[in-house]
C-alpha cells in the first residue's frame, strides 16, 4: 500500500494482505541500500499467519519517494510518524542490520510504540570502512557488488536458493541498483555517524531477541553478542553457516526465531 | 570487485549443494511428480508462495531447480524457468508480457520456428509483430509502438549468422521503456552474456550448445531482473492483481523477479511445457563442461574457416569472424573469443554438389541440429528447400549451393580427411555437370 509520509508517497508491503492497524502489527526495517524485498520470505509468510506486517521502504528505496535520510535518529522518527499515519499505537519491531540501528532508536525515542524487538545480523554500531564509503558516493555498482558478496554466505555464493530457479546474489545487486542514486551512500553515512546504540540499548525496555548469522562479514557475530548482551538477551540465535543476508538466505530458520518470540509477545 | 565464482567453477557448482543425508557429488534426478508435504501448514504455505519447495513437478522440481539457478548464475540473472524446449522457453516468455491486441519488434533473421511463432501463431491470437533486420538500428527505434511489449532478436541469427547490436538496440528499448529479449543459443554465456550489455531478459534453446550431447531437448527463460515493469502502465501482466495468490501485484511484491514468477506462476500452472527432471539431469551434465567445449569449438572453428577458404571446392565462405562478413566489426567487439561455431559455405557446382558433399561425409552427421559436440552438416537446397527455386531461396538469403556446418569438437585432421573426400567427389559432379 502507498501512504503519505512527510508529503511524500511512501510504499508499504503488507505481505500481500489487506492491513489491519487493530490487529498485532509486525513492522520490518530493511537494511543500508536494501528495500521491502530483502524481507520477501517473511511478508508473505507472517501475514498469512495472523499477523498484521509492514515493511515500509525508507524514502528513496524500492518504491517510496522522497530524499534519503541522513541520521538514524531522524530515520527512527520517520518510522514513529509514518506509524501515527497509519493508526498503529505500537508494533512490533524486526530491524536487519541499519534497520536493526532504526530498531535500537525507535525503542529509545518512542518507547510507546515497540512492543517487542528481533535485531537480526545488526549490533550496537555499523562502523564502514571509507573504501566502502567511497565507492557507495563515487562508483555505486561497485559498492553494489561489493556488498553483495560481503553480504551473503555460502548459499548465496553456491546460488542455491530455497525458492526454485531463483538467485541470491544476483537478485541482491538489482535489488539495490532499484533504489534512487545516492540512498546507499546515504545509508552507509548514516551508520557510519551512529554512536548512539550503547545509550539506546540500556534505554530499551521492551522484549528483545537476537537472531545472528554465523559467518557475518558485515556485522560480525562478536558484535552482535555484545549487543545482545546489552540488550540482556541471554539466548541469542545464532545461524550456522549464515551470512548477513540471512533473511533471504535462510528463511525457513529465520522465520522459525521470529515466529517463536512474537508468539509469546 | 564481486566476488563471485568464475565461469568454469559456476558451471560445476552453481545451484547444487550435496544433501546432508546421502552427500551425493552429482546432482541426483528427482524422477517424481509430486512431493510429500510435511503437514498442512506447510502445503499452504508452498501454495501461497510463502516458502520455497516444491509441490508439483510442472511448476517446479529439484534437479531442474539446480539447472536453473546455474543458469541463471552463468548468465547473471536474478532467476530462470527451465522448459521442454527452446520454443516453450520463447512462448512463455512472450505469454508473461502480451496479450491480445500487444506489438512486437522482432529481427527478421532467425530460426524459421521463432518467426513463424510470430507471424503465423500469434497473428492469430491478436499479438502483431514488426519484423526489422538485425543491424538496422533505426528500424528498431521507429517500429516500437505505445503498445509494443518487448523487442526480441538473437545475437547470432540464422541463416547469415548476422550479429545484432544488442549493446546499441539496448540503449534504444531502455530509452523506449519496453524490454528487450534476446535468444543466446548459439552464443552461449560463454561467448557473450547480452544480460551485461543491455537485455533484459535471456532465452535459451538449451538443445544445443548448453547440452551439446544431442540427447535431451530442452529450454530456459532467464530473467535480468534489470527492467523497471512499474516505469508506465505498459505492463499490466507483472504490475496489476495477478488472479493467482489473493491477485498478488507481482512488481510490488517480487521486484526484480516479477517477470520470471509470472512465467512460473502463469507459465507452468497454465501451458506447463516443463522440463522433464532426467532431461535436467543431462543437461546438466553437459553445462558442467560447456567452458571447456567451448574453447574447443572456437579453435576447431577457426581451423575450419581456414581449410574451407582454401579449398579450391569451396565457392564461398560465410563467419562473422571473416573480414569480409558485413558485421565482422560488431561480433569482433561483442564476441572476441569468436562468433560461435556456425558456418556456412558454398559447394562449388550448386545444388546437385552440395547433395553430393552431403550424402558423402562420414565423421560429419547429416542432420537438422546444430550446437552437437559432433560436427553436423545440413545442405537446404537438398532437404528443407529442395522444391524452391534458386530465386526463391535467394529471397530468402539462402544459395542452393549453400551447406551449414556445425562445428563439433572431433580431432581436425579427421574432418579435413572427411570433408576432403566428400569435397571431391562433388568437385566430380560439379564437373559433370559443367
Ligand atoms: C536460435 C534457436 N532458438 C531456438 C530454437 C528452438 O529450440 P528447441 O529446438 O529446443 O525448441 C532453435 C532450434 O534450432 C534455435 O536454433
Amino acid at each position: 500500500m502507498k501512504v503519505m509520509v512527510r508529503g511524500q508517497e511512501t510504499f508499504i508491503s503488507t505481505g500481500g494482505r489487506a492491513f489491519d492497524a487493530s490487529g498485532n502489527v509486525l513492522l520490518f526495517l530493511h537494511g543500508s541500500g536494501q528495500s521491502h524485498l530483502s524481507f520477501m520470505l517473511q511478508g508473505r509468510f507472517f501475514a498469512n499467519r495472523g499477523w498484521q506486517v509492514l515493511t515500509p521502504n525508507m524514502p528513496a528505496h524500492g518504491l517510496s519517494e522522497g530524499a534519503a535520510l541522513t541520521s538514524i535518529e531522524d530515520m527512527a522518527d520517520w518510522v514513529a510518524e509514518l506509524l501515527d499515519v497509519l493508526n498503529v499505537a505500537s508494533a512490533n519491531v524486526i530491524g536487519h542490520s541499519q534497520g536493526g540501528l532504526i530498531g535500537l532508536e525507535l525503542a529509545r525515542r518512542h518507547s510507546g510504540k515497540v512492543k517487542g524487538l528481533s535485531q537480526v545480523a545488526t549490533a550496537l554500531a555499523i562502523p564502514v570502512n571509507d573504501a566502502l564509503l567511497g565507492m557507495a558516493e563515487n562508483k555505486e555498482v561497485a559498492a553494489i557488488a561489493a556488498m553483495t558478496d560481503w553480504g551473503h554466505g555460502r548459499d548465496g555464493h553456491r546460488h542455491d536458493h530455497t525458492m526454485p530457479g531463483q538467485d541470491h546474489m544476483n537478485y541482491g545487486k538489482q535489488l539495490m541498483a532499484a533504489n534512487e542514486t545516492g540512498a546507499l551512500f546515504a545509508d552507509l553515512t548514516a551508520c557510519a555517524n551512529y554512536a548512539g546504540g550503547a545509550d539506546a540499548a540500556a534505554a530499551v525496555t521492551c522484549p528483545c531477541q537476537v537472531i545472528l548469522a554465523q559467518k557475518d562479514k558485515m556485522t560480525p557475530v562478536k558484535f552482535g553478542l555484545k549487543m545482545a548482551q546489552a540488550l540482556k538477551v541471554s539466548d541469542p540465535v545464532i545461524i550456522a553457516g549464515a551470512g548477513h543476508m540471512l533473511p533471504s538466505e535462510r528463511p525457513v530458520e529465520v522465520n522459525k526465531a521470529l515466529r517463536q518470540f512474537f508468539e509469546v509477545n | 570487485m564481486s566476488g563471485d565464482y568464475k565461469f568454469n567453477t559456476l558451471g560445476l557448482h552453481a545451484g547444487h549443494t550435496p544433501d546432508a543425508r546421502f552427500g551425493s557429488r552429482a546432482v541426483p534426478i528427482h524422477q517424481t511428480t509430486s512431493y510429500v508435504f510435511q503437514d498442512t501448514e506447510h502445503a499452504a504455505a508452498l501454495f501461497n508462495m510463502e516458502v520455497g519447495g516444491h509441490i508439483y513437478s510442472r511448476i517446479s522440481n529439484p534437479t531442474v531447480a539446480v539447472l536453473e539457478q546455474r543458469l541463471a548464475a552463468l548468465e547473471g540473472g536474478i532467476g530462470c524457468v527451465a522448459t521442454s524446449s527452446g520454443m516453450a522457453a520463447l512462448f512463455l516468455t512472450v505469454l508473461g508480457l502480451c496479450s491480445a491486441g500487444d506489438h512486437i519488434v522482432s529481427s527478421s533473421q532467425m530460426y524459421g520456428a521463432n518467426i513463424n511463432l510470430f507471424e503465423h501463431t500469434l497473428s492469430r491470437y491478436g499479438i502483431s509483430t514488426t519484423f526489422v533486420k538485425p543491424n538496422d538500428l533505426a528500424g528498431f527505434k521507429d517500429a516500437i509502438k505505445p503498445n509494443t511489449k518487448m523487442v526480441f532478436g538473437e545475437v547470432i541469427g540464422n541463416p547469415g549468422m548476422d550479429i545484432m547490436n544488442v549493446p546499441e538496440v539496448g540503449k534504444i528499448t531502455a530509452a523506449a521503456g519496453v524490454p528487450l529479449v534476446i535468444d543466446a543459443t548459439f552464443n552461449t554465456p560463454w561467448l557473450f552474456k547480452p544480460l551485461e550489455y543491455g537485455a533484459n531478459i535471456v532465452i535459451h534453446s538449451l538443445t544445443k550448445w548448453i547440452g551439446g550431447h544431442g540427447i535431451a531437448l530442452g529450454g530456459a527463460v532467464i530473467d535480468g531482473g534489470n527492467f523497471d515493469w512499474g516505469q508506465n502502465d505498459r505492463f499490466p501482466t507483472l504490475t496489476e492483481p495477478h488472479f493467482g495468490f489473493q491477485g498478488v501485484n507481482l512488481w510490488e511484491e517480487f521486484g526484480p523477479a516479477a517477470f520470471i514468477t509470472r512465467v512460473r506462476t502463469e507459465g507452468m500452472y497454465n501451458i506447463g511445457p516443463c522440463l522433464s527432471p532426467t532431461n535436467a539431469f543431462h543437461l546438466i551434465q553437459g553445462l558442467e563442461t560447456l567452458g571447456l567445449r567451448m574453447e574447443r569449438h572456437m579453435a576447431n572453428t577457426v581451423k575450419m574457416l581456414d581449410f574451407l577458404a582454401n579449398h579450391e571446392g569451396i565457392s564461398w565462405v560465410k563467419h562473422p569472424n571473416l573480414p569480409d562478413h558485413p558485421d565482422h566489426a560488431i561480433a569482433k567487439q561483442l564476441m572476441p573469443k569468436g562468433a560461435g561455431s556456425i558456418i556456412a559455405c558454398g559447394i562449388k557446382g550448386g545444388r546437385d554438389a552440395g547433395r553430393a558433399f552431403i550424402e558423402n561425409v562420414q565423421v560429419a552427421s547429416h542432420l537438422a541440429n546444430v550446437g552437437d559436440a559432433k560436427t553436423l552438416v545440413i545442405h537446404p537446397g537438398s532437404t528443407t528447400h529442395s522444391h524452391i527455386t534458386p530465386d526463391a531461396m535467394k529471397a530468402a538469403g539462402l544459395t542452393d549451393d549453400l551447406v551449414r556446418i556445425s562445428v563439433g569438437l572431433e580431432d581436425f585432421e579427421d574432418l579435413a580427411d572427411d570433408f576432403n573426400a566428400a569435397l571431391r567427389i562433388a568437385g566430380k559432379v560439379a564437373g559433370a555437370a559443367k
